[in-house]
């Protein structure tokens, strides 16, 4: 008996070990369809639910990874954006900043913008003695040489040169640049020039010693001036220094070089005939001294 | 090599993320190639009919989870990679067989279009991917699955089989 139990043993161990693979498949084909009747089944929904949420989770972090390599070109991207956005911005800035200019100019009260030509300082050249500042009008526009060229804080300089687009403007702060100017309460007269140094500061000569201007007086120009307008602002009086027989008065300059944007241009003056006389007196005069 | 268990496990782990994950690419008609049907051709050709069957078995099971658009299908989706490796088996090449990588080459090849055809026919029984009549859906199915998988063992083969069953 023990004999024939140990046999059939024996035949069953064959069995397998003949048949293993088959049996193998006949168990994972037996669980695939059990699967395929429990497909339905919550646990199975429930697995399925997991893997789907897990699979998910897994496609984001490989799409976060290939995200990562992108984030160099999306930074030159949005580099470039930004680059363009800030050109733009400063362009407006700029045009907004003109534009208030511009209209303070012209809003101004004291004087009487329309017969006056607007234009913009397009370029500068300030050093120790040589200064002067470019203007965008020019012969398109009727500008012509000598013209007096100013603000409503005050004198600005005039026109030397002119080329059709622009004009080249010789400014008060020039050491070639003088003007006949007088005070507005006791009206005494002067030349004002500039020496180099300070750019705020100029002096006025000729004013003998008997006269009766007062520190704080404020200069203006004269109609004796061959090219300026008369009454334009220059400065205020700071200091007098007695010499022999003039004082020498110091002038705290109306207008700032540093911070001119737009300026006006007057008409010439039609004053050849006087100009032309003076040219031909009898005694010798510097042309210089009474511009 | 390929006997070597852990490196099978690793390969049989990047085969079936790269099939979950990065073969929808390759898709023609919605069809993708099966790069785990490579893999049971391999194990079935050059270890044994037991093993493919076996890898077949869990193949399905991950795949079954893991496939959003055929989730309802897992059970099917076993059935049908058992069969696939169980199939792929019969190709099997002896140890002692002496037989070439070319052989073994050529053994893998049809085991992947009969394995592969049979378990793609199985899938397209059950929810005709292709939305043909029934008998042309199952034939056009395993067909071009066959045909991608194919093209893409043959790219396999250039760029690693032949090592591997040189070694």
């Amino acid at each position: 008996m023990f004999n024939t139990e140990n046999d059939k043993f024996r035949r069953y161990t064959a069995f397998i070990n003949r048949y293993s693979t088959y049996l193998l498949f006949l168990l994972y084909c037996s669980i695939s369809v059990l699967f395929i009747k429990l497909q339905n089944r919550e646990t199975l929904d429930a697995i399925r639910t997991g893997a789907i949420e897990f699979s998910s989770f897994l496609s984001e972090k490989v799409t976060d990874i290939g995200e990562i390599f992108n984030v160099q070109n999306e930074n030159e991207r949005l580099l470039a954006v930004n680059a363009t956005l800030l050109s733009k911005i400063m362009k407006q800035d700029a045009e907004i900043a003109d534009e208030k200019s511009r209209y303070k100019l012209v809003a101004d009260t004291t004087i009487n913008a329309s017969r006056f030509i607007i234009a913009k300082v397009v370029g500068r050249k300030f050093s120790d003695r040589e200064n002067m500042l470019i203007i965008n009008v020019g012969n398109e526009r009727g500008i012509k040489q000598n013209m007096t060229v100013f603000t409503p804080s005050g004198l600005v300089g005039r026109v030397v040169f002119v080329s059709e687009h622009y004009s080249k403007v010789m400014p008060l702060i020039h050491h070639e640049f003088k003007v006949i100017v007088e005070s507005d309460k006791s009206n005494s007269m002067g030349i004002l020039s500039w020496s180099g140094g300070r750019e705020d500061i100029a002096e006025v000569e000729h004013i003998p010693i008997s006269t009766s201007l007062k520190i704080n007086e404020r200069m203006l120009t004269s109609d004796f001036s061959t090219f300026s307008v008369r009454g334009i602002p220059v400065g205020r009086v700071i200091s007098m220094k007695p010499d022999k027989l003039f004082y020498r008065v110091e002038v705290q300059l109306a207008v700032d070089y540093s911070t001119l944007s737009y300026v006006l241009i007057a008409p010439l003056k039609a004053e050849h005939e006087k100009t032309g006389l003076l040219k031909t007196s009898s005694v010798p005069s510097n042309e210089n001294e009474i511009q | 090599m390929i006997k070597d268990i852990p490196f099978l496990i690793v390969v049989f782990c990047i085969v079936l993320a790269i099939q979950i994950f990065g073969l929808s690419y390759a898709a023609v008609l919605n069809v993708t190639p099966d790069v785990t049907t490579i893999f049971l051709a391999l194990v079935g050709v050059t270890i044994s009919q037991r093993a493919s069957a076996s890898f077949g078995f869990i193949a399905g099971a991950i795949l079954g989870i893991f496939s959003e658009s055929s989730g309802m299908l897992i059970g099917w989706i076993m059935l049908a990679k058992t069969v696939e490796g169980f199939l792929a088996g019969y190709f099997n090449v002896p140890e002692n067989s002496h037989a070439t990588a070319k052989q073994k080459t050529k053994r893998i090849y049809i085991a992947i279009i009969f394995a592969g055809f049979a378990s793609s026919a199985i899938i397209a029984a059950v929810y005709n991917p292709l939305g043909f009549p029934p008998a042309i859906g199952i034939a056009a199915f395993g067909l071009l699955k066959s045909a991608l998988t194919l093209v893409l063992a043959f790219i396999i083969n250039l760029l690693f089989l032949k090592k591997i069953l040189l070694d």
